[in-house]
């Protein structure tokens, strides 16, 4: 065995895709962020709403629940500039996450798109824009506004 | 619990903590249930209750609990498998205290065990792969930054506080022979400042390093403690817990844990005030979240831990001894098996095995615990235990 056998390239791992109706149904969240709309999960008796999607209701443990298109306008509550990529992200580095607060009244984890970090400001009002994954997959993200 | 003392924690035990040491959480929790042993005195029969920490490395197997007897060779009238991520230690030792009172089991080995670091990545599922991964949000390591970036609006954070708490847990370090070699260097405020972002504005230095390790105490009713003939003893007198702090709020404010809750319950039972406090040990797995602590117990008003921090002695020989072996960030975190750590070391404190590092007066001492990074909120569960001696 004096043949040093070629050492395979180490395998790069791609970026995570959306898993839809894993662990619920969420598949009408993301027909619609293939639309280039934003939906999340309303409490029908309550009127809240609710993100990320849940088998039941924050507000009373009931299962009537259904999907809203929301504004897509919000402000940011908090963000990080991230270095140590999460694996499949790796080219994408630094890359801002954020939580945004839509005025309807819940927070997502996105990223933010179009500004750099030093610019970005707790409270500043953003809006969503749809970046494209895959043929399938549209990924809601923020913008400034 | 009130305050009675009709609890004992009697022994404990605690491996090194190594870096992809290679060992099996098995073998790494059999080192420990020897060091039990020969500390007490017990024979393996004597152990009718355990409780265990959910691991890492190994939780894959849903029987992963009734392995662990099988490995170490006792047959318990009573086992109790702990979820609760760094918050399963402490909550172990509540829930035996519980057991042991209900007549369910006298004698409660605490144990958790993780070889994290030489294992693969346990998948937590979930929301994750539609809500977190596609996104990219590095773990625990991005949402501290997130929590980060909001405690810095609404407060401000002193960046010499979380250095003054990186270099004082770092000193405890290099006099705990356990903690993990690659940790055993001195730090100055310039390398933490200079420590390089990992999820901006957190920095490499506000963080754990994932290694493996284990630990154990040994717990039962303090009447059976002195047939066993323990000749020294400390007492859980005070417990606060609470799981997915804030749930059903989707606006809940990050900067604020649940120690709120977890924090005043536990004193109230203890009959204490956070002034009362002789040492803490605090649950570290990013530094912010040790201010954060300190804030919700109520040791300082809301947003002004960092002053707290500046103004206070956390050395082993100071007015509040924090971490005394280093703690998490500097003797290295032993994966799910962390949170029994700094309670290891509140518990060699109070039965006064802790050498050179050994607090004077070690009258009680408070342990943390904390489990679980939730979506876009503070962590999930919050956990309070404080223990006095006889």
């Amino acid at each position: 065995m004096s043949d040093v056998a070629k050492k395979p390239e180490p395998k790069k791992i791609p970026r995570p895709l959306p898993k839809p109706g894993v662990y619920m149904d969420t598949r009408p969240f993301w027909d619609a962020a293939h639309q280039g709309k934003l939906v999340v999960q309303y409490c029908k008796d309550s009127g809240r709403a609710q993100f990320f999607p849940r088998p039941v209701s924050m507000v009373n443990g009931r299962r009537n629940l259904e999907w809203r298109e929301v504004s897509g306008r919000g402000t940011v509550y908090s963000f990080t500039n991230t270095y140590s990529a999460w694996p499949g992200h790796e080219d994408r580095v630094p890359y801002l996450c954020a939580l945004v607060e839509l005025e309807e009244g819940v927070r997502m984890l996105v990223n933010l798109h179009h500004v750099k970090n030093e610019d970005v400001k707790i409270g500043m009002p953003v809006k969503v824009c749809f970046e494209k994954l895959s043929e399938e997959y549209d990924l809601p993200g923020f913008e400034p506004a | 619990m009130s305050t009675r003392k009709d609890i004992a924690v009697i022994g404990y035990g605690e491996t090194k903590v190594t870096l992809k040491g290679g060992r099996s959480s098995y073998d790494l929790a059999g080192e420990v249930f020897e060091q039990v042993l020969v500390q007490t005195g017990l024979e393996p029969k004597d152990i009718d209750g355990i409780s265990i920490a959910e691991t890492m490395s190994e939780t894959a197997n849903p029987f992963w609990g009734v392995y662990m007897c099988e490995m170490l060779g006792i047959s318990p009238t009573w086992m109790q498998l702990n979820g609760l991520g760094g918050a399963s230690g402490i909550g172990g030792i509540a829930r035996a205290a519980a057991a042991i009172r209900d007549g369910l089991c006298e004698t409660v080995l605490v144990l958790a065990s993780d070889a994290q670091s030489s294992s693969r990545p346990t998948e937590q599922g979930g929301q994750r792969h539609e809500f977190q991964y596609p996104q990219g949000l590095r773990g625990p390591v991005g949402a501290f930054g997130l929590l980060s970036q909001r405690y810095r609006h609404q407060y401000g954070l002193d960046d010499r506080a979380l250095a003054k708490l990186a270099i004082t847990q770092r000193n405890h370090a290099l006099m705990n022979p356990n903690a993990c070699d690659k940790l055993q260097k001195p730090l100055t405020e310039e390398e933490y400042l200079s420590s390089k972002y990992v999820s901006e504005p957190l920095r490499m230095l506000d963080s754990v390093m994932v290694c493996d390790g284990a630990n154990a105490v040994l717990v039962t009713s303090t009447e059976k403690a002195k047939k066993y003939g323990a000749k020294r003893m400390c007492h859980p007198v005070g417990y606060g817990e609470i799981t997915n702090f804030k749930g059903a709020d989707p606006l809940a404010d990050m900067t604020v844990s649940g120690f709120s809750v977890a924090g005043p319950r536990a004193l109230k039972q203890a009959g204490m005030a956070a002034k009362d406090v002789r040492m803490i040990m605090p649950y570290d797995d990013f530094l912010i979240a040790l201010v954060i602590t300190l804030e919700d117990i109520g040791f300082c008003p809301k947003g002004k831990g960092c002053e707290f921090v500046m103004n206070t002695d956390f050395t082993y020989k100071g007015t509040l001894p924090l971490n005394t072996s280093g703690g998490q960030i500097s003797a290295g975190q032993p994966g799910l098996a962390g949170g029994g750590l700094n309670l290891v070391e509140g518990v060699r404190q109070m039965l006064g095995g802790a050498g050179a590092r050994q607090v004077s007066d070690p009258r009680n001492c408070m342990v943390t615990g904390i489990g679980v990074i939730p979506y876009g909120r503070n962590w999930g569960v919050s956990n309070v235990l404080i223990l006095e001696q006889s």
